[in-house]
């Protein structure tokens, strides 16, 4: 059946199959099974954001707050392991529910005190990294700055499965079950209407309050998952963690598909955007580019996607007819 | 002056007068008196100077913002801008034996060229403003470390270039006066110039101002133009204050410049926007970072500070506009 | 005939700061009936049917559907009750399937939210088969032609199974044919039992269609009775008071096709876009008005935008004055005089969050500034000259033009155009959506116009109106000419088999 999730990536995914046939034949030591699990392991958590981000970006908004939940959520997480010596089964639970809680605030204010998505969460980009200094066990015990977290459960997680980390299952399982909301439930449709038009979404009675809040939670929820990659592979947590990472993960769901304007897009697409971007980042380094000028491959890369979308894609532009 | 002013801002943006025009100026006075109660520093004439020393950076680059926002776009590549005008004026003062002329020509000159790529990316090609400014905040910020590595450059002289930065006129800090004169200067430029009006239409109807024979992509690329030449400037100012250039200033700054631009009442769906009301913005910002350093405040209540207070005052003056709708 | 009430507002109060918007108004409706609902602009009609589709909560006054009193001011409430609207302009998601827009926001679900795909599709064919109205189903809705999409905006209505129907001006975008076509679905929906409101300014399909007719004036119900009890000229009378209503009636009498025609001020040539119009060849003389008419979709618009330079031509030529002419962009066309006045004024023509002075000067920034500084005299001296001449009302250069009624945005669009130097004037459908009495001042500022020289290019498809105001008229028909007629030798019944092409 033909719908507005269905994935329609086809571009996408050539262009990365072919970035990454060039990397391989380009670099011996790209074409390693270690080299894949390197990237694997290094950009599953941006997957896993870039999915989030899909959802307010769907809406037609936009969630600069993500970095911060990650390192919010990552706090609360040292705190709960650290300082109250909690087992995983409680805090990770609570980290969870702490980047959702975060999300919904942002979907409170958004809907609530009707701020742009861009506003909104421009200033909770700042309390929420503001909260996290006021409640870092690193500044409140010092002592425990250098203690590692050494939690079975939460450490479970930086495994493998040959070469597969499981945080990339996670991200499978993220962006999985994301398409099947987005594709085949009575809230996907609404997304993609209140995205698409909202004046029309509102008439037709959809809950646009209700869809908005659960969208940035949808979102807040995923930087806590990404926060629990992050931290179980560094076993502990800092202040600035994911600083500046909220570009990236916008930055890999419009590569994915994703477009600004709202109502187009899916949540595949995003896992492909943060994976083509890591590749490149790698790929580029291996092939011996020096590091300063991956920003300005990515930033390449990003108007080259946004370009196609727009100018080759945009030729055939969806719109309601009025006049003749 | 402060009437006449008054009354300027309902004749042009009777939106912006109703909601930030009033609102905004209680916040700033209820603010003040509050630090002035709390610290009676706070209202030096040393202390007032330093708020606008302070801001200085921020809303220079605020001006040339607010034209963009009004355009219904956004530049967040401003940050890098404001490194790489920097790293380049030391590197052009290193090769040319201090020709200051000739460093501040050339950071303004690449300043202005990001800002015509961003325009044209934007205007002409239609993309969407807030990727591919994304895009070259990283393009521009991977340049400056191209071209400079990530290491501090020192600027030992000569004294003119120091000047920019860390001058005085008549008591007043040179940097403070480019402020002043700034503002004037936008204001000027907002409201009685062709170009001001011209840029105010495109944010109202960009489909109307077209069929008006405006030229839109012109407009909107000048004000990317500007936009980027303020952050020039700002990086100008910066590298001679602290006598230092490097390819990574200005991480975050525009989301600084942005939330002053916003609480100045623009809206980042464009049209309605102030200059002076990006002042009162601006001045908001410098008041709250300097009244909670007075106080003590430590710096993470301080960032939960700043954004509840963006938060506050635009869920405020927002209000009435939510009603128009 | 006569069927149970079906929805019932008694009371129904909404004030917008000081002024009653709508003032204490009744409104009963009945099953199998249509009942039409009139009054000029800024009379109440848009505020009571957002009431009565939850958009707006009323300050006072209740509303009962089948006897049950329903608390006002919430859309899915309002649905959920039985009552469904049609909306001028398309309220659809352009990027989604025909089928999910008809079932935008309740499609039926498995348990776990899952939508049921099949499900929906048998209810969608079902009920699309009941109406006997043809849609592709699978067809994204920003690919579908106008018509099609309002036929989708009908269906989404009738899948809510509604029990009372808000038809907002739906003949507004349909041509000839299309709305003897939704003529034929009104007509199978009132023997199920519907009941229907229909908003049109159209009188001619108020009397052809409704059994009722409720009649609005400055927020007050003026008049309620069967169609039948009312004539044309008591219901206009009623609907814009004494002593319009007879101003229109002399304007409508057909008494100034006098032409006083001067010389070919615009002569095209075989204008071509390709797919679009063919061959248009014709010439524009300076004191005379041009009316372009024909249905939607007979493609005027885009002709006249393309003489405008806001599209561009495949090939022809055009000559303006003598010289050769041929704009790349609105701006070229400005510089050598010829103004156009776009259809839809909110979105292309008013900055609306300007003042009524910004708007005057738009098109002539250059001649009111020096170096690119605005000379606040020359500008305000331009804006009260315009301001008295088209009687702006209020007289205000600082006024907000968001604020104003639309007759006087009408006016602004038009007086930001006369400036020394503006010969030709294109105006798409100038009145559409202005209330009569801003209709009649319309007219006279235009035949002002044309006495003093200007060539005035009209697109309408307004026939009385074609009828009252043009000297000539210009019949397309699918992007060609299908002949230009002196409207002195012309009577209704003509042009509108030409425009109709039997």
């Amino acid at each position: 059946m033909k719908s507005v999730a269905r994935i329609p990536n086809k571009e996408l995914a050539i262009f990365f199959i072919v970035t990454v046939a060039i990397f391989c034949s380009l670099s011996p030591s790209f074409r390693t099974g270690e080299n894949f699990e390197n990237i694997l392991v290094g950009f599953s958590h941006m997957g896993v954001l870039a999915v989030g981000q899909a959802f307010p970006i769907l809406l037609g908004g936009i969630d600069l707050s993500v970095g911060s939940i990650v390192a919010l959520a990552g706090m609360v997480g040292f705190d709960g392991f650290l300082i109250f010596g909690l087992p995983g089964a409680i805090v990770i639970p609570v980290m969870l529910a702490t980047s959702v809680v975060a999300g919904i605030f942002n979907g409170v204010l958004i809907t609530g005190a009707r701020l742009q998505p861009f506003v909104a969460t421009l200033a909770t980009m700042a309390v929420y990294r503001g909260v996290t200094y006021a409640i870092s066990g690193r500044q409140l015990f010092p002592e425990l700055a250098t203690r590692s977290i050494d939690d079975d459960l939460l450490l479970g997680l930086d495994n493998y499965v040959g070469h597969f980390p499981y945080a990339f299952f996670l991200l499978l399982i993220v962006a999985g079950l994301s398409q099947l909301l987005l594709a085949a439930t009575r809230f996907g449709r609404d997304v993609y209407a209140v995205g698409g038009n909202r004046e029309a979404a509102r008439l037709a009675g959809i809950p646009i309050g209700r869809t908005t809040a659960i969208c940035y939670a949808i979102s807040g929820f995923c930087a806590g998952l990404a926060a629990l990659i992050l931290v179980s592979r560094m076993t502990t947590s800092q202040e600035n963690l994911g600083i500046g990472i909220e570009l990236s993960a916008i930055a890999a769901a419009i590569v994915g598909g994703a477009s600004l304007q709202g109502g187009t897009g899916n949540a595949i697409g995003p896992v492909i955007g943060a994976f083509l971007l890591g590749v490149i980042l790698i790929g580029l380094n291996l092939v011996g580019i020096t590091t300063y000028a991956q920003p300005v491959l990515t930033g390449l890369i990003l108007l080259g996607a946004v370009y196609y979308d727009r100018v080759l894609l945009g030729r055939r532009r969806l719109r309601l007819g009025k006049s003749q | 002056m402060l009437a006449e002013r008054r009354r300027v801002w309902l004749v042009w943006h009777p939106r912006a007068a109703l909601h930030a025009s009033t609102a905004l100026p209680a916040v700033l006075l209820v603010l003040g008196a509050l630090f002035a109660i709390l610290k009676p520093v706070f209202l030096s004439q040393e202390n007032l100077i330093s708020i606008v020393h302070q801001v200085a950076i921020i809303g220079i680059m605020a001006f040339g913002m607010t034209f963009v926002v009004m355009t219904g776009g956004i530049d967040l590549s401003i940050g890098p801008v404001l490194a790489v005008a920097g790293v380049l004026a030391a590197e052009v003062l290193d090769k040319t034996a201090d020709s200051v002329a000739l460093a501040t020509a050339a950071a303004i000159a690449l300043s202005g060229a990001i800002g015509l790529v961003n325009g044209v990316l934007v205007a002409r090609l239609k993309l969407p403003p807030i990727v591919v400014t994304l895009a070259t905040l990283s393009i521009v910020r991977g340049g400056a470390l191209l071209m400079a590595g990530p290491d501090l450059h020192l600027i030992r002289g000569p004294r003119a270039f120091l000047f920019i930065g860390s001058g005085t006129v008549a008591g007043l800090p040179f940097s403070v006066l480019l402020f002043l004169v700034g503002a004037a200067f936008f204001t000027f430029l907002q409201y009685r110039t062709r170009f001001g009006l011209s840029v105010t239409a495109v944010g109202d109807n960009e489909r109307a101002a077209h069929l008006s024979g405006l030229t839109v992509a012109r407009v909107k690329t000048i004000a990317y133009i500007l936009c980027s030449c303020c952050a020039g400037l700002a990086g100008l100012i910066q590298s001679s204050q602290v006598h230092t250039a490097t390819a990574t200033y200005g991480m975050g700054i525009e989301l600084d410049v942005i939330a002053a631009v916003v609480l100045g009442g623009t809206s980042l769906a464009g049209g309605s926007g102030a200059i002076p009301l990006t002042i009162a913005g601006v001045m908001l910002i410098g008041i709250i970072d300097n009244g909670l350093g007075l106080l003590n405040v430590p710096i993470e209540m301080q960032l939960i500070a700043k954004g509840s207070i963006i938060i506050g005052a635009l869920a405020i003056t927002n209000r009435d506009l939510v009603l128009e709708h | 005939m006569t069927g149970e009430i079906l929805l019932r507002g008694t009371g129904l109060t909404k004030k917008y700061g000081g002024a009653f918007a709508l003032a204490d108004a009744d409104l009963t409706i009945r099953a199998g009936e249509v009942r039409a609902l009139v009054g000029a602009n800024g009379a109440g009609k848009s505020t009571l049917i957002k009431i009565l589709t939850g958009a707006v909560r009323p300050d006072a006054g209740e509303i009962e559907i089948r006897g049950n009193r329903i608390e006002p001011g919430s859309p899915a409430r309002m649905i959920e009750a039985g009552v469904a609207c049609i909306y001028q302009h398309a309220n659809l998601v352009p990027a989604m399937t025909v089928l999910d827009n008809i079932f935008l926001g309740r499609q039926p679900t498995h348990a776990l939210g899952l939508v049921n795909a099949r499900e929906q599709r048998a209810q969608a064919e079902r009920l699309l088969g009941g109406y006997e109205i043809d849609l592709p189903l699978d067809t994204v809705v920003g690919d579908l032609p106008t018509v099609k999409q309002k036929e989708v905006e009908i269906a989404k209505a009738l899948s809510l199974d509604a029990k009372v129907l808000l038809m907002d001006e739906p003949t507004a975008w349909l041509s000839l044919h299309e709305v003897k076509n939704l003529f034929r679905t009104i007509e199978s929906l009132k023997e199920r039992r519907v009941a229907i409101l229909y908003i049109s300014h159209v009188l001619d399909e108020i009397y052809e269609v409704a059994q009722d007719v409720t009649i609005l004036r400055d927020g007050r119900v003026v008049a309620a009775c069967p169609v039948g009890h009312i004539d044309r000229p008591e219901l206009l009378r009623r609907l814009v008071g004494e002593k319009l209503a007879r101003e229109v009636a002399t304007h409508s009498a057909g008494d100034v096709n006098e032409s006083r025609r001067g010389e070919a001020c615009l002569v095209c040539e075989g204008l071509t876009r390709a797919g679009v119009f063919h061959e248009v060849s014709f010439a524009l003389h300076a004191g005379e008005i041009l009316c372009i008419t024909g249905l939607v979709g007979s493609k005027r618009t885009e002709l006249v935008r393309a003489i405008f330079g806001a599209d561009r031509l495949d090939s022809g030529r055009m000559m303006l004055n003598g010289r050769a002419f041929a704009p790349k962009n609105p701006r070229d066309a400005i510089e050598r005089g010829v103004a156009f006045v776009p259809e839809d004024r909110h979105h292309d023509g008013l900055m609306l969050q300007m003042s009524v002075e910004d708007n005057l000067v738009m098109a002539m920034l250059a001649s009111v500034s020096r170096h690119g500084v605005l000379q606040r005299r020359k500008k305000a001296a331009h804006t009260m000259q315009q301001i008295s001449r088209l009687g702006i009302k209020p007289a205000s250069p600082r006024y907000r033009v968001g604020k104003l009624s639309g007759g006087n945005q009408q006016k602004v669009l038009i007086g930001k155009w006369l400036q020394r130097g503006t010969r030709v004037l294109i105006l798409d459908e100038p009145t559409v959506g202005i209330d009569v009495g801003a209709k009649s001042e319309i007219y006279s500022i235009l035949k002002s116009l044309k006495q003093e020289g200007a060539a005035i290019l009209i697109v309408s498809s307004d026939i009385e109106e074609v009828m009252a105001i043009a000297d000539r008229v210009m019949v397309m028909r699918a992007g060609k000419v299908h002949g230009i007629y002196d409207t002195v030798r012309l009577t209704e019944p003509e042009l509108i088999s030409y425009i109709g092409g039997e």
